[in-house]
């Protein structure tokens, strides 16, 4: 006998993870402005909650492989193999970033725990914008996400900058997810339909051919409202203000998760619903692809702030990430693997960066490297190999990533992509050793302050660098994650 | 290939990565332990390279002799082999490490950093003198970037910011060309054996059309031809051999420029023959180009370092001249030619460093009479300048001779000019001897210039054995050249119908 809740697929291990962040974050808001409890038992709340996301996530995965790819709560919410690679990846971004988060809400004036607290809901919008099946509920996820980006971003009050980044932030998000709700509507109004499959099911019962052009408006400005939040250009004019306004402790953690979500949710995007029609998109991804990496490139070699630097570098790398996802599904699986191994790196270099100035602080010029080697060779080495991953250097992970990518494109015979692609590689061995060369070889005019470091910074460090190098050497079990990923749309 | 064949040469690739680590974890306040350390550890891949004089494979052309999936979902394989090409080339990179070590001072001895990154590099070559596919040669190829950019960043002279970001953006630009050319016979490879195999085994059962050949050939030979550097890619290379320290200038020299002639005839020829039957008159022509034009701007030198620089572009414009001839003799002369360059430029680095360390400057006219306060220093010079000039009965000789020798049955009038590069090294060698060593002291600087001691010597005598050694009896290192290079010449004559 079918009760209700199984008609309607109420399993609340599905949507587990953002049960449990959201949990967390109301308890420690609950401690927070009710009673008076130490830091000790926030801390452990929070490190409990993390733990405990990370472990619904694992039975998330349980449930898969006994159900299979299925939806559920009436098909809002969708588990598959993109899910759960979104989750565990923005699980592991929380991980790393909790840290620098965690002790630089205790620099604030007020000493609130509300950084951590709208960090745990932002991964708990994130997670359920990968887990959505609808595209109503991506737009809820995706706003309880961005919403709690932009209050990060502004969190510092007394800072203008980060006053800047984080109003900068919030009307150029705005306005995106305005475009994206109204790309949502013209989809809907042209085909009455919000979901993932059921666009997909649309588009072939009408024909790819009679696919009406308010479907297809709908579906660019709904790509735009995704693209906007992974830097690509021309939608990519906030990152570098936003990144270097923003506390340094959090820009790792804020550009990681975005890019994550919103690139999980396009290759879903791509793959699933979007099969039939890609072929009318291919000129505007080309275009999207090549302006990322000519603009990241260009602006990424002038600059002198290492925050706009890494902000531009990613504009170049979305490109790179997009470049394999806009061209066919193997191209989407070398594309996750690219996004994968980028986000360690990036969250490295800003673990990195926080540790030398300071979570709280906002500029960060590539002045601040000088003597990095004499102060502190563990960091300067650490940075050296996350910089020459982001070059793509052989031996790192951004080397196998680049080749399977390229690899890729060249057999779907985008020449022209490739062509830029390797262009952009060149360029990047000119900005991406500069810094290199600051903090590891040049004489310091004057030497560094003292880093401590403590361990756990150490550890996050140190592991994260392990793994560049480890993927770039065994990259086998993380590319097979991401063929597993793709497997059954071949 | 047995086991313990396959053994020892692991030893030669993971034993250096593995005394990098053991160096880097030594405590900083035993510091004068570092260099006893380095010898020791780099006088184990010496051992086995002589140890393998006596195995019969060492002589036989390319054999692969292990293969390790990489990356499995896509069939990508990183293999081994072997040769005695590759052979001997690891030897010269072994001598050539060994004896850098030996000839090191306080200065760069005690850094970690700097004995480090040496064995970092001394990884990454014989990785690439091993690789036995394109991906893995190519990863070798980059990595030996990283150890070169901190040895001239941090250790270099005073213009090293210029010299290396130069050195590195040429070489990346080059690699790239090398990349583009992997994915595209990766490519090709996939749509004919539906995997991204890439082992030169796999390569070579490969038919590719001859527009495929041309393109594949053009592609991995630039990039080669940077790191050789043939005219005109050549530009990076007296500035960088200027401003690294002296041991980076002798493996620059003896070893980072063979890299790229190897490729060349290790991938370039043989599974893109077509591209190169098409190509070949172009880099003939450039080679004797750049024999002559490096000998000419050696001679106008002021500086001794950027001498020697000049003259590497003409000796290796030989080694090319002797590959795009690609006859029997030629080919064999243009491996020899390689080791011999490795030693007679090493040595002469070594000695140029020497002098530096002790008076500070490297100009030409800064010098003068040193015959009469450093007699033994000025012997080994000029031994050195005669191996390097090409006299008979020593090592130089014997290469340029087999070029020239087996280049004219190919390319009459590039070799009689070629020939003329012989009389201008003569030029510019001896006149820069009679200038530092002869007449009378003009500096009292130079006047108490104390002579070679026992280090020194000991790390430059053996490089004057090899050149005798080869001088007098090339048959010994022919024999382990001659089916290389009759692989090479098998194919050649495979696609030219046997007429050469």
């Amino acid at each position: 006998m079918n009760t209700v809740s199984q008609i309607i697929g109420l399993n609340w291990i599905v949507i587990g993870p953002t049960l449990a962040l959201v949990a967390t974050a109301l308890v420690l808001l609950f401690c927070t402005i009710t009673i008076t409890t130490s830091d000790a038992v926030k801390k452990l709340v929070t490190i409990s909650g993390i733990i405990f996301t990370l472990f619904t996530v694992f039975l998330k995965f349980g449930l898969f492989l006994t159900e299979g790819a299925s939806s559920y709560f009436s098909e809002k919410i969708l588990l598959d193999e993109f899910s759960l690679f979104g989750n565990v990846l923005l699980g592991f971004i929380l991980l790393f970033n909790f840290y620098p988060i965690w002790n630089s809400s205790f620099e604030l004036k007020d000493k609130t725990t509300e950084a951590i607290i709208l960090t745990l809901m932002s991964t708990a919008g994130f997670m359920l914008m990968v887990d959505s099946e609808n595209f109503m509920m991506l737009f809820i996820g995706l706003e309880i996400g961005s919403i709690s980006l932009y209050a990060l971003a502004g969190i510092n009050k007394g800072s203008l900058l980060s006053n800047e980044a984080s109003l900068k932030y919030f009307l150029l998000g705005s306005l995106a997810s305005c475009v994206l709700v109204y790309g949502i509507s013209l989809m809907y109004v042209s085909l009455s339909v919000t979901g993932v499959y059921e666009t997909t099911i649309a588009i072939s019962f009408i024909g790819s051919e009679n696919v009406p052009l308010t479907t297809l408006i709908g579906i660019l400005l709904l790509i735009i409202g995704l693209l906007f939040k992974v830097a690509a250009a021309p939608f990519q004019s906030w990152a570098p203000d936003v990144y270097q306004g923003s506390p340094t402790g959090y820009v790792g953690y804020m550009a990681a998760t975005a890019k994550v979500a919103s690139f999980v949710v396009l290759a879903r995007l791509c793959i699933v619903s979007l099969g039939f029609v890609m072929d009318k998109f291919e000129l505007f991804f080309s275009a999207i692809v090549i302006l990322s990496i000519l603009i990241g490139s260009l602006f990424a070699t002038v600059q002198t702030d290492m925050k706009r630097l890494i902000a531009y570098s990613g504009v170049v790398q979305s490109g790179f990430i997009l470049s394999g996802m806009t061209s066919g599904i193997n191209g989407t699986s070398a594309s996750l693997f690219y996004l994968a191994a980028y986000i360690l790196q990036l969250i490295g270099i800003f673990l990195i960066f926080s540790t030398i100035s300071g979570e709280l602080t906002s500029d960060f010029s590539m002045n601040n490297l000088s003597g990095l080697f004499i102060e502190n060779k563990f960091l300067s080495i650490c940075f050296s190999i996350f910089m020459l991953g982001l070059a793509g250097l052989p031996l790192t992970s951004g080397f196998v990533s680049k080749f399977i990518l390229i690899t890729n494109l060249w057999s779907y015979e985008k020449y022209i992509l490739v062509f830029a692609l390797m262009l952009s590689t060149v360029a990047g061995f000119y900005f991406y050793l500069k810094p290199i060369w600051i903090a590891a070889i040049d004489k310091p005019e004057n030497t560094m302050a003292k880093i401590s470091l403590q361990l756990n910074e150490k550890i996050s460090i140190g592991t994260l660098a392990a793994v560049t190098i480890l993927l770039g050497v065994f990259p086998n079990v993380l590319i097979n994650i991401s063929r597993w990923v793709i497997e059954n749309y071949l | 290939m047995d086991a313990k064949l396959s053994t020892l040469i692991y030893t030669l690739i993971l034993f250096p990565l593995i005394g990098a680590m053991v160096i880097f974890l030594m405590p900083k306040n035993r510091s004068e332990l570092f260099q006893p350390l380095a010898i020791f550890l780099s006088i184990i891949p010496f051992s086995v390279c002589l140890y393998l004089f006596s195995n019969l494979n060492s002589k036989s052309s390319y054999q692969q002799f292990d293969s390790i999936n990489w990356i499995s979902s896509y069939g990508i394989k990183i293999s081994f082999g072997f040769s005695g090409m590759s052979h001997l080339l690891l030897s010269l990179t072994s001598v050539l490490i060994l004896l850098s070590f030996l000839s090191v001072t306080d200065k760069h001895s005690r850094s970690k950093g700097f004995i480090g990154s040496i064995l970092v590099l001394h990884f990454a070559v014989n990785g690439v003198f091993l690789s036995g596919d394109l991906l893995s040669l190519f990863i070798f190829f980059e990595a030996i970037l990283i150890p070169m950019y901190f040895l001239m960043g941090i250790w270099g002279g005073e213009n090293r910011r210029y010299a290396t970001i130069k050195f590195i953006i040429y070489t990346v630009f080059g690699s790239i060309f090398i990349f583009i050319g992997t994915v595209y016979a990766g490519v090709i490879s996939y749509s004919q054996t539906g995997t991204l195999a890439l082992d030169y085994l796999t390569l070579t059962n490969l038919s590719f059309t001859q527009e495929q050949s041309k393109a594949l050939f053009l592609l991995f030979t630039f990039g080669f031809l940077v790191k050789v550097p043939l005219f005109p890619l050549h530009t990076w290379l007296p500035d960088a051999h200027v401003e690294a320290p002296t041991a980076g200038s002798i493996l620059l020299a003896g070893v980072l420029l063979k890299v790229g002639a190897y490729g060349i005839l290790r991938v370039s020829i043989p599974f893109f023959t077509e591209g190169f039957l098409a190509y070949r008159e172009v880099i003939a022509f450039l080679s004797v180009v750049g024999i002559i034009y490096g000998a000419i701007v050696a001679i106008a030198q002021i500086d001794i370092k950027k001498l020697i620089a000049y003259s590497s572009i003409s000796h290796m414009g030989f080694v090319m001249l002797g590959i795009s001839a690609s006859t029997l003799l030629s080919l064999e002369g243009a491996i020899i030619q390689m080791v011999n360059h490795g030693i007679t430029s090493g040595a002469l680095f070594m000695l140029v460093g020497f002098i530096y360390e002790r008076r500070h400057t490297r100009r030409i006219s800064d010098f003068g009479g040193l015959k009469i306060t450093m007699p033994k220093y000025a012997a080994i010079f000029l031994f050195t300048s005669f191996a390097s000039i090409g006299l008979p009965g020593l090592n130089g000789f014997v290469g340029e001779f087999m070029i020239l020798m087996g280049g004219f049955n190919t390319y009459k009038l590039l070799t009689a000019i070629a020939a003329f590069g012989v009389v201008l090294a003569a030029i510019y060698m001896l006149w820069a001897y009679q200038r530092m060593f002869t007449g009378e002291i003009q500096y009292e600087q130079n006047q108490n210039l104390h002579d070679l001691d026992t280090r020194e010597l000991f790390s430059v005598i053996p490089l004057l054995v090899l050149m005798l050694l080869i001088g007098i009896y090339p048959s010994f290192i022919e024999s382990y050249v001659l089916n290389d290079a009759k692989f090479i010449t098998d194919i050649v004559e495979l696609f030219t119908g046997g007429l050469d």
